[in-house]
């Protein structure tokens, strides 16, 4: 034996047999405290804030009970803000999910140059939001975005479209900015799911003659299934924060008709320092997310239970 | 393994004729979508070499006869471009490097240990879908509190929280389909358990702790709403100093889009030197790519 470890054999350090009994603890120490610190912390914080006065247009930290809740709840930019939330989210994953799905299922199969067009698919999962946003102001916006020219080439008479003040299109602008962000999402793990379907699930098929459309509906989509919970529920819970496209692109306006709840929060916060009414808001927001999370991630997400 | 020649004869002939409609329209999908994600990158690099004059040409401009250098140069100093380069590139890389350290030490514990069952495993991964919004004012008033407002050190440490849910559990999948045999045979011949999780479960981890540290910068680096809430004059990022070029005057689309490109470039290209990785870093080692 190696006389180094067989001195450590013989007369273990007081400290080293500390380490040694404590060390699964030891371990996970420094990422615990810091998330106590930073996110735990500042939650059980806003909690308080949200039940007293702590706003800097009125002076004082008085107790004000469910005051700050209610001036959100009766906030009409406040609930307005919360549908767009819901509706964007549903209209942004679901067309993340469908375009994903007919890239991954167009992909399934090997050709030649898969490779290259794969690296270029995933490439806006690298990008900031931000500059996603700003992309598309610089090719939306009049009179410098080229948008409104091809369209206008396109249906053959001139086309005048404010695409980020003018409703419905607004709205467009922002939910094609995330698509063109997010479907790469949707479309890897989608194709991930639909390549570790195995072969032998689709031979039975064959052999009864069964019809592409059939299959699909009745092998493919079942096996994709738990896959498909997943994407889904990661891209919502990420879908409901926006923030940032909306921030570059419409700035909430016009007006505030395209706040999300996110927005909403920031402006009632940070441009209006109405910090208690914000926390009472964020509070709210958390609740319904929290809801999600209970209802989707724990039954989905176990280390090795989806393959 | 089944027996291809035990297959009867298939009515081919039907199935092919749509195959090869199929195949048409498979190309044509994703051949549209090619194009629906190339042209705003190629419209951001063209309108950055573009000389300002072109902005407004009608029909636009794809090629710019004159391509020029200059929004580069005024984005990175007239615009401070550099300083936000250069807090991104430091605070990126600092909490990218505490978040493994942390993140892979606490992975250790939990796929090997068990520590705390299912609930801190949990408890962390629900990190990962906390609002920031939820958080950042709380945390603003704590930072005025410490002194950490618009401080580097300050980011490093919220993006290193916000970051630790995916290296842990990228880790931990990682660390649970490692054999523990070598680390077990060590602790028979005397090692500590320190030295068993440092010197042979980490180097063997190097791959997924390498992976894992890609995404939590490109995380870092992209990250904005952080960033605009806690810093300003000093340690602001590159995300944030797009909101100079807010307000749509039409003046500064060259230097907006160069700095998109400057800022685009590192991130994109981490991100395909993981990309085999990217299923399980898309979904917090849930799945495995």
């Amino acid at each position: 034996m190696h006389p180094s470890i067989a001195r450590v054999r013989q007369k273990p350090r007081p400290l080293a047999v500390w380490v040694d009994r404590h060390f699964k603890w030891l371990l996970v120490t420094p990422a615990v405290l810091l998330i106590l610190a930073l996110t735990v912390y500042p939650l059980a914080f806003s909690l308080w804030v949200a039940f007293i006065n702590y706003d800097f247009t009125v002076p004082g930290h008085a107790f004000v009970g469910l005051e700050n809740f209610r001036r959100v709840l009766a906030d009409p930019v406040a609930t307005g803000s919360a549908l767009t939330t819901a509706w964007l989210t549903v209209v942004n994953v679901g067309l993340e999910f469908l375009l994903g799905l007919m890239l991954a299922l167009a992909m399934a199969r090997t050709f030649r140059g898969r490779g290259i067009v794969m690296t270029v698919l995933i490439v806006p999962l690298f990008i900031s939001p931000v500059i996603v946003g700003q992309f598309w102001a610089l090719l939306l916006q009049r009179p410098f975005g080229p948008t409104d020219y091809l369209l206008g080439k396109l249906v053959g008479h001139d086309v005048t479209i404010s695409w980020l003040t003018q409703a419905p299109w607004n709205f467009i602008a922002i939910v094609v900015a995330d698509v063109w962000q997010w479907t790469p999402f949707m479309f890897v793990l989608l194709l991930a799911g639909l390549t570790s379907i195995p072969p032998h699930v689709y031979e039975a098929a064959e052999l009864d003659g069964a019809s592409a459309w059939t299959a699909f509906w009745q092998l493919t989509l079942p096996a994709l299934a738990p896959m498909i919970l997943i994407a889904v529920t990661f891209r919502l819970l990420d879908a409901v924060k926006l923030f940032d496209v909306i921030f570059m692109l419409t700035g909430g306006g016009p007006g505030t008709s395209t706040y999300t709840a996110s927005y909403y929060l920031y402006q009632i916060g940070f441009q209006q320092f109405h910090i208690s009414q914000a926390t009472a808001g964020s509070w709210l927001f958390l609740l319904a997310i929290t809801v999600l999370i209970m209802l989707l991630v724990r039954k989905l997400l176990r280390p090795e239970a989806a393959r | 393994m089944t027996v291809p020649s035990a297959r009867p004869p298939r009515p081919v002939r039907r199935g092919r004729r749509r195959f090869g409609a199929g195949k048409l329209g498979r190309g044509l999908l994703i051949g549209l979508f090619i194009l629906f994600v190339l042209v705003p990158l190629y419209w951001v690099f063209v309108t950055s070499i573009k000389p300002s004059e072109d902005y407004l040409a009608v029909p636009p401009v794809w090629f710019p006869a004159a391509p020029t250098l200059g929004h580069y140069t005024a984005a990175l100093f007239a615009y401070r471009g550099l300083d936000g380069l250069i807090n991104s590139l430091v605070v990126s890389t600092g909490a990218t490097i505490l978040s493994a350290l942390f993140g892979t030490a606490m992975a250790y514990s939990l796929a090997r240990f068990g520590t705390g069952g299912q609930h801190l495993s949990f408890w962390v991964l629900s990190q990962r879908f906390l609002p920031p919004v939820a958080i950042v004012l709380p945390v603003f008033l704590l930072y005025r509190n410490l002194h950490l407002n618009d401080t580097r050190f300050g980011l490093v440490l919220i993006y290193t929280v916000f970051t630790l849910p995916v290296t842990v559990w990228m880790l931990f999948a990682y660390f649970r389909q490692m054999p523990p045999s070598l680390e077990e045979a060590a602790l028979v011949d005397g090692c500590s358990r320190w030295q068993a999780f440092w010197s042979i479960a980490v180097p063997l981890a190097a791959p997924g702790i390498a992976a894992a540290m890609v995404f939590a910068f490109i995380a870092c680096w992209t990250e904005f709403f952080f960033a605009l809430i806690l810093t300003g004059r000093n340690a602001f990022t590159l995300p944030t100093v797009f909101r100079a070029f807010l307000g749509f005057q039409g003046a500064q689309y060259g230097e907006a889009s160069a700095l998109a490109v400057v800022s685009l470039l590192p991130s994109t290209v981490l991100g395909m030197l993981a990309q085999k990785h990217l299923v399980r870093g898309l979904t917090l080692g849930a799945v495995r790519g």
